[in-house]
């Protein structure tokens, strides 16, 4: 799963709440809408495609701030 | 004790009717002498539904400490758990001992033993008397009734409809077979024998999906008893419409606690006004902490006269009492808010294109827990769609952490062993 994937898994959970799409990876999650529960539910979803359970870092997730710490967060957790 | 009415009639299938005097003759015929069963508690294997039957109105006919079983449920873990119990296995017909020696146990002339298993899957066997699971002495001047039997041979709602059929006049029974529980309701339907049904809401919203909504219509049904499971409104609203002149009710039982609350005024829940009136009720109940306690004659006997902790968990609302699920097992955690899958899964079926809903909880990072639902729905569509549909649904009457995040479109309702989902 590519990093593309992963922005087209997040777009389709703000698509389906309504919201608009990410429009760049500096946006700021939470100016965007991006929340916490949407991050879960991208998280089942990769865990859904990638066909494993993922281990999540605590002190990473901590540190999100951005789309592009989301992507690179799912990246390495896909990596794992 | 009481008599066994024994003109009632019972319906097997396509067959002609037999009365419940016909069936102890056979019993009689087919178990044999009853002083071979005197000093032993025993519970009868039977191959189907009309053997059940007989074997029903032999025990109850000789007071013996007896029990019924269909020859499918056993295996070898079963047997182990009649063993233990003192219970010597008999395959009705042959006399044949089934299973190991079982411990040394009191013989109870009368006693009853009734399967049930529970929440947990291990079969539990439950202590009742013929007076316990007759509870409808107290009901006077029931109407002339057909009634249609879902249950599964053994369990607690079974024996209660058999003894509803065995001990009030006019009621005779319509035993499904429950190999193939829609076929044989078709049948009863498609005779037009039917005017009274005891189920859950799980067997309604099959029999809602799976059969003809003409031929569901035409029976002349009279009186409709739900339970076993949270009777949500949709389902009350469903079958009212479908059969405006039926008496509906929902009952709620258990087989430790025995029937302790009968609802009949068409809405979900039961009226507050109920915990209060523990004087004048021979059943009382009450809520602590948010759980259910009852206190009924029709307990089994090993928890007679004290209170009972259902394990089930309430919630008041404007004066009414609604159940919330099951103690332990309800409540999901997202980020430190608290989803309740019953009010999540009743506002999903209030959706038209919704005929069953469940909804989980699946482990999530950052927040704990998300909810999950796996929907039934009435007629096929895209799962895209589908879901987009039902989040709106949800939105802006269910708290955004309540609403699901994964959605599964299985074509048929599951129901288990005990009609429910």
């Amino acid at each position: 799963m590519i990093r593309s994937d992963i922005l087209d898994l997040m777009n389709m959970v703000m698509k389906k709440r309504g919201r608009e799409p990410l429009a760049d990876e500096g946006q700021s999650t939470r100016e965007a809408g991006f929340r916490s529960l949407d991050f879960s539910e991208v998280a089942l979803r990769i865990e859904s495609k990638v066909g494993r359970e993922l281990s999540f870092e605590a002190a990473s997730m901590r540190q999100i701030e951005t789309v592009k710490d989301v992507l690179d967060f799912f990246e390495e957790a896909i990596k794992g | 004790m009481a008599s066994i009415l024994l003109r009632n009639r019972l319906f097997f299938g396509a067959d002609a009717p037999c009365t419940w005097a016909d069936l102890l003759e056979q019993g009689q015929a087919w178990a044999g002498d009853p002083t071979g069963y005197a000093d032993r508690r025993v519970v009868f294997v039977v191959p189907d539904m009309r053997h059940a039957c007989m074997a029903v109105a032999y025990g109850m006919a000789h007071s013996l400490d007896w029990g019924v079983i269909e020859a499918a449920r056993l295996s070898e873990a079963v047997e182990e758990r009649f063993a233990e119990n003192g219970v010597h296995l008999i395959e009705a017909g042959s006399g044949a001992v089934l299973g190991r020696t079982p411990l040394p146990a009191q013989v109870q002339p009368g006693r009853v033993t009734v399967l049930t298993s529970g929440t947990t899957g291990l079969l539990k066997l439950i202590a009742h008397t013929h007076a316990s699971l007759n509870t409808f002495d107290r009901v006077t001047d029931l109407p002339a009734n057909s009634w249609f039997l879902p249950y599964q041979i053994g369990s607690y709602a079974w024996y209660q409809m058999v003894a509803l059929g065995m001990f009030v006049a006019d009621q005779d029974l319509i035993p499904g077979d429950f190999s193939d529980l829609a076929e044989s309701f078709k049948t009863a339907l498609s005779r037009g024998l039917v005017t009274a049904i005891s189920s859950t809401p799980t067997f309604w919203r099959h029999a809602l999906m799976s059969l003809d909504e003409a031929l569901l219509a035409s029976a002349d049904m009279r009186s409709i008893s739900m339970g076993g499971e949270i009777v949500d409104q949709p389902i009350l609203d469903r079958l009212a419409g479908l059969y405006p002149s039926a008496r509906i009710k929902h009952i709620y039982a258990s087989s430790e606690a025995g029937a302790a609350i009968v609802v009949s005024d068409g809405k979900a829940g039961f009226d507050a006004a109920l915990l209060a009136d523990t004087d004048s009720r021979t059943i009382a109940i009450k809520v602590e902490d948010d759980r259910l306690y009852i206190r009924s004659p029709y307990g089994n006997t090993g928890d007679q006269g004290g209170w009972i902790d259902t394990g089930d968990l309430v919630e008041t609302r404007a004066g009414r009492v609604y159940f919330c699920g099951r103690a332990g097992n309800t409540m999901i955690n997202v980020g430190g808010q608290k989803a309740f899958p019953p009010d999540i899964e009743g506002h999903l079926m209030a959706h038209p294109e919704v005929v069953w809903a469940q909804v989980t909880a699946r482990r999530a990072p950052m927040v704990g827990n998300l909810p999950v639902a796996s929907v039934v729905l009435r007629t096929p569509m895209d799962e895209a769609d589908a879901e987009q549909m039902l989040i709106t649904h949800c939105e802006g009457t269910l708290a955004e952490y309540a609403v699901p995040r994964l959605w599964d479109f299985p074509k048929q309702i599951p129901m288990r062993a005990s009609l429910k989902s």
